[in-house]
């Protein structure tokens, strides 16, 4: 890996240690707390994960599975697709069982997540006011449910900096666009190098890194230095504009993440019994897989956030209006074990501790029935689960009524989630701020209270 | 600070009169602002003795005789128990001291009232101020004698009048965002004349009026998931291009966009001004959201014009009285009153055109229907109308084809613009969530004079123009005669700022949105004050105001950094910058020879490849439908496809808005993934490409390559190294040709071209 002063070294004389290193946010900065975490994995499903049929058991749905809910219970709550007084009950087609020793009960749709039940904080109470999926991955990420604010890992880079001088700082990894558009991982008002750097598939995972079709390396090299020597005389010219010098280390920089990237992206070196642990090989989970294992590798190379995305726009997600058991078993099928490798990979490591995982999801699903097989979309309570980064696991926080309706014990919403995540990386949701519009802003606006670090922590 | 303190008391120990004085002076430059009668701010009034006694929602503000319990004397020593105030500024201790004093002496109130106008510098009237004699002969025109006593006062000395060549650039990317052509350099008149001559281009509109379109979050489409077009959102786009051409007044600009429905209605072009209120994000295809999607883009009206017009950040008062700003949370609902009426609306362009249109969709919808099940019934038998099996089917799906080809011959886009109007000319009426039922009625910011307004509904005349008369509140034009009043204190203020930052790169005022007390102070508050009452004697003609800015020497300097003002805050230099992202695209096009400069019509939508479609929503088949005439991809910046959810690769890598909110100034940054883009995206590949053809056809490719993108001949040494690097790239790469792209490529990466000395 090269340090700074070496990269410096590398891309010749002349240029300011800051102008190279503002290009990426590159260089840690210290942070409010002392705190083990160096990097958050956020595995995000997208589409509404439906937190009865997962992490929330509710055996009193199931009994009365196909009766309609008292009208008191439901009174308030609205969703685009179904009427609350009208539609009736449906309990889970999954069932839940205790796993570890924590007896952590968790359904068999995870069931090699669920080996690691001893390792995850549950949090069955969140909720938001969002219910369409676009406003509600904003309010996730970003606090609010119009897009255009600064997502959560931007925040993060913002506060902490990046420990890789040659990768960005906050890696995106999806299928293609998500509901919510590049504004779920957007900068908003921040300085646009905080903004998520989306990786795509292939040996060249960043827009226009690969040396175009038909130039062969030593041209693209050519060029550059020939670039390098006409920009010199012209900065010569020039002499103290930071601009000028950053721009130019912005050439190094690229080339320099030509080797970088492939280089973090090349899973060749890992074991055959490595890849198995993902998944990888094997047709359902070969794809989510491959993003896991990446994950592990730029966290190895101190990448600070990094942000994946189960599921795409384009129907292929978790969403389950028509089809809950088909889709959900689908989409399971395929993260299930990945996301299982990851932590039995990061624990095996020794980078659970500095590493910070977490699932989520826009919304949850309605305990009634939508049609035959279906469920709507229900942000009036869903699950969401941390480990890693010295949380204690095995425990829940927060509950739901017998329904799974609403949080009945600590409930949490987007800003106390994303308060405690901050918290967890050192920061102090309440100090981390941007002046913008004439106002101190801060990703938990003036909310972010109950923030629950104790309670992961002890 | 204990002496500190003991002396400025008794510096002030003086007569009771001459206390009281001093306490409602300290009383009127940093608490009027926000608690007085008009404003009342947490209830607070501190404009009369029985306001000040019977105190706001916290209890009374003073106990005369004893400042140690009087909440206003603890919230100035920042005592704990009660905020702290002035929220955004510590009091001086001296004037602490005044207020101690005169609390402890029983607080006499002096016999006249102090005055309601908070004494906030940019509250205040405009008083055009003298312009001041300069003792220096640099000084070309007023903007410059303003520069001068201040460099004099700050020891600085201007840097010298910068070349020919590099004034010339600067001006055509300042004024058309365009650097001139080699010919443009060679034939440039007088610098002054060069002025007129740029100021009447065409090209001037497209520039400008994209910085109009950045601070209205201006785009193509809704936002959010479905990302829904805007239906002919591109009409206001072109409506403030040639506003800006035709030298539109700046009042009647904004009377136009506010309340163009009801001030001309008999004239299409200024109804689409109302467009502003269409363009912002929105939901407004979204099911069952209306509640919502109100309520936001309620809010989005609200804000947006008060950031853009007035320079205020009003959003605050949205959910409480403003912290730093005397808008009290009624005066934020007074101005949401003044929308509530609105409705979006199509404007048609042409009464005869608009019906003929409507006509032809009448009919063409019942054909249609039924070529939509002539299509159902052979869909699942032909993929398509080679690969049909039954050849009466195939007969089915020609038979298809020749009747949408009839039915489209003709087909132009449809004849409307969007805009808003009132719904009717009665309001819903407009209250304070969570606040009780007490109607809010519409009025303007208090603290700029504005309070509640009466209202008749402006009369209809009989309809004899394009547009259909439809009732109105008149709320709308009332509010752009208060914003366009003669001696409004901030519209001028903001707009000659905004002018300003653009050609300095920073306003007079730092902060261009926020002219209020958590804005920048202004670095030369008279000479804004000077150029924004210049500016209304003008007319309100922005071409004057760059002319006047353009023509000054402070505007010509050379780029000099100088240590003593390492900001540039007082012009003792010029500021280098970058290229903005459309200058960039619009220059590689112009030097690559491909630039189409076609005004105006629908958003063109550009090839991409697949990986720079990676992020699109949606297929991009439906999504992402290219423009027909691959002519068109090569059009300005201006013109291209505006995707709230996805903005041109090129463009969003050189910082383009995201257009969700106003962008009052575009940032700057540097990145690696610019590099990337420029050295090896698709866009600039294809240019540099097509260069190359053309350069292996000349006898001087090189010369021609430096002329044609740095406008200047190479100089002995460049021909030397690019001929050595053309000469190593052939072999490396194979041809001459592709030796050329390289050498095109670079050139495009410079530095010199990429920023404006």
């Amino acid at each position: 890996m090269l340090t700074r002063r070496n990269f410096l070294n590398k891309t010749g004389a002349g240029f300011g240690a800051l102008a190279a290193a503002s290009l990426l946010e590159a260089g840690a900065k210290p942070s409010h707390f002392p705190t083990k975490v160096k990097t958050v994995i956020y595995l995000f499903m997208h589409g509404g994960v439906s937190h009865i049929d997962t992490w929330d058991p509710k055996p009193e749905l199931t009994k009365r599975s196909g009766q309609t809910i008292p009208a008191s219970f439901v009174k308030g709550l609205k969703t685009s697709r179904i009427d609350f007084t009208k539609a009736i009950m449906r309990g889970s087609p999954w069932q839940f069982r205790r796993h570890g020793q924590s007896g952590l009960e968790i359904s068999d749709l995870f069931p090699n997540i669920a080996k690691h039940a001893d390792s995850l904080a549950l949090v069955r109470s969140c909720y938001g006011d969002a219910f369409d999926h676009a406003p509600a991955m904003y309010l996730r990420s970003t606090g609010s449910q119009f897009p255009g604010r600064p997502s959560l890992g931007s925040w993060s880079l913002y506060g902490l900096g990046s420990e890789n001088e040659n990768l960005p700082g906050f890696v995106v990894m999806s299928d293609g666009a998500m509901k919510c558009g590049p504004q779920g991982y957007g900068a908003g008002f921040l300085p646009a190098i905080h903004q998520g750097t989306v990786f795509r598939g292939g040996k060249y995972p960043i827009l226009d890194l690969a040396t175009p079709d038909g130039i062969a390396a030593k041209t693209q090299r050519t060029t550059l230095d020939f670039l390098n020597q006409l920009n010199q005389r012209h900065l010569a010219a020039r002499q103290g504009d930071s601009d000028l010098e950053a721009r130019l280390a912005s050439y190094e920089l690229a080339y320099r993440m030509q080797a970088a990237a492939p280089d973090a992206v090349d899973i060749s070196s890992e074991t055959e019994a490595t890849k198995k642990l993902y998944g990888i090989g094997e047709p359902k989970t070969d794809d989510f897989g491959r993003k896991c294992l990446l994950a592990r590798r730029l966290a190895e190379r101190g990448v600070r956030f990094i942000q994946l995305y189960s599921g795409t726009h384009q129907g292929d997600d978790w969403d389950a209006h028509s089809d809950l058991t088909g889709g959900h078993n689908k989409m399971a099928a395929k993260s299930d074990l990945p996301i299982s490798g990851l932590l039995t990979d990061l624990k095996a490591r020794g980078l659970l501790d500095q590493t910070l995982v977490i699932w989520g999801t826009e919304f949850g699903r309605t305990p009634l029935a939508e049609g035959a097989n279906g469920r709507d979309h229900h942000p009036y309570a869903f699950s969401m689960w941390m480990a890693g980064a010295g949380i204690e696991g095995g425990k829940v926080y927060g509950s739901t009524d017998e329904f799974g309706l609403r949080p009945v014990e600590n409930p949490v919403d987007s800003h106390d989630v994303n308060a405690t995540i901050l918290r967890l990386m050192g920061m102090d949701h309440t100090k981390l701020t941007y002046f913008y519009q004439s106002r101190d802003m801060r990703l938990t606006d003036v909310h972010g209270e109950r923030e629950f670090t104790k309670f992961l922590l002890s | 600070m204990r002496a500190f303190v003991l002396i400025a008391l008794s510096a002030y120990s003086v007569s009771a009169q001459d206390l009281a004085e001093r306490a409602h002076g300290v009383l009127a430059k940093n608490c009027l602002g926000c608690h007085s009668s008009a404003a009342k701010l947490s209830g607070l009034d501190l404009s009369t003795r029985e306001a000040a006694l019977k105190g706001g929602h916290a209890g009374p503000a003073l106990v005369p005789g004893d400042a140690i319990s009087s909440r206003l004397y603890k919230a100035v020593a920042r005592l704990t128990g009660v905020p702290a105030m002035p929220a955004a500024n510590l009091l001086p201790s001296a004037e602490v001291a005044i207020l101690k004093e005169w609390i402890d002496s029983g607080a006499p109130w002096l016999a006249a009232p102090s005055t309601p106008v908070p004494n906030w510098w940019s509250f205040q009237p405009i008083r055009r101020p003298a312009v001041p004699a300069a003792q220096s002969t640099w000084a070309k025109n007023p903007i410059d004698h303003f520069i001068a006593v201040k460099h004099a006062e700050k020891k600085l000395s201007p840097a010298p009048e910068a070349d020919r060549a590099t004034l010339v650039r600067r001006l055509y990317l300042d004024l058309t965002g365009l650097p001139p052509t080699a010919a443009q350099l060679a034939d440039a008149p007088a610098y002054e004349q060069l002025v007129d001559q740029l100021l009447a281009s065409p090209r001037y509109g497209e520039k400008w009026g994209r910085y109009w379109l950045d601070l209205v979050r201006y785009s193509d489409t809704a936002g959010f998931e479905l990302d829904t077009h805007i239906p002919d959102a591109w009409r206001y786009r072109d409506y403030v291009i040639d506003s800006f051409n035709n030298d539109k007044p700046y009042t009647l600009f904004l009377r136009e966009q506010i309340a163009g429905d009801e001030l001309f209605r008999d004239d299409p072009v200024a109804i689409t001004g109302t467009g502003y209120y269409c363009v912002g994000p929105n939901r407004d295809y979204f099911p069952d959201q209306a509640d919502i999607n109100r309520v936001e883009t309620l809010t989005d009206f609200v804000d947006t014009t008060s950031s853009v017009v007035l320079g205020l950040s009003a959003g605050c008062a949205r959910c409480h009285d403003h912290k730093f700003d005397p808008i009290p949370q009624r005066d934020y609902f007074r101005m949401q009153a003044v929308f509530a009426p609105f409705v979006k609306t199509r404007v048609p362009l042409s009464r005869l055109e608009s019906l003929g249109f409507d006509t032809g969709e009448n009919k063409r919808e019942i054909q249609l229907r039924e070529i939509g099940e002539q299509i159902r019934d052979v869909r699942s038998k032909c993929k398509d109308l080679a690969n049909c099996a039954d050849p009466a089917d195939a007969a089915k799906l020609l038979q298809v084809q020749q009747r949408l080809v009839k039915m489209f011959a003709n087909y132009k886009a449809k004849p409307f613009a969007c805009g808003i109007t009132d719904i009717s000319d009665v309001s819903p009426k407009t209250f304070i969530p969570g606040k009780g039922k007490q109607e809010i009625f519409p009025g303007f910011f208090t603290a700029l004079g504005g309070g509640d307004i009466s209202l008749d509904p402006p009369e209809l005349p009989v309809a004899t123009g394009p547009i259909p008369y439809q009732p109105t509140t008149g709320r709308r034009t009332a509010l752009a005669e208060w914003l366009t009043k003669a001696d409004h204190p901030l519209t001028n203020r903001v707009i000659v700022n905004r002018i300003w930052q653009q050609h300095f790169g920073r306003g007079i005022v730092a902060t261009p949105n926020d002219f209020g007390t958590r804005g920048t102070a202004p670095s030369h508050p008279e000479l804004l004050d000077w150029l924004a009452s210049e500016f209304a004697a003008n007319g309100g003609s922005f071409k004057r105001l760059h002319r006047l800015i353009l023509t000054s020497s402070t505007y010509r300097q050379t780029v000099a950094p100088n240590p003593a003002d390492p900001e540039n805050l007082y012009l003792s230099g010029f500021k280098r910058r970058r290229l903005v992202a459309e200058e960039i695209h619009d220059a590689v096009l112009q030097s690559a020879g491909s630039l189409n400069m076609k005004m105006h019509g629908k958003p063109v939508v550009p090839p991409l490849s697949k990986e720079e479609l990676f992020n699109l929503i949606g297929r991009p088949e439906e999504t992402w439908v290219l423009s027909y005439d691959p002519t068109e991809y090569t059009r300005r910046a201006v013109y291209m496809f505006q995707k709230r959810t996805f903005r041109l690769p090129m463009l969003e890598v050189f910082d383009a808005p995201e257009s969700m909110m106003t962008c009052a100034r575009r940032e700057s940054s540097t990145s690696a993934p610019q590099s990337l883009s420029l050295f090896n995206g698709d866009f600039l590949l294809r240019q540099a490409r097509a260069m190359s053809t053309e350069l292996s056809a000349v006898p001087d490719p090189i010369q021609t390559a430096w002329q044609r993108i740095l406008v200047r001949p190479p100089t002995a040494a460049e021909l030397e190294s690019a001929t050595a690097f053309l000469a190593q790239q052939q072999q490396n790469a194979g041809t001459r040709e592709a030796a050329l792209t390289e050498l095109v490529r670079g050139l495009f990466n410079l530095n010199e071209f990429l920023y404006v000395d």
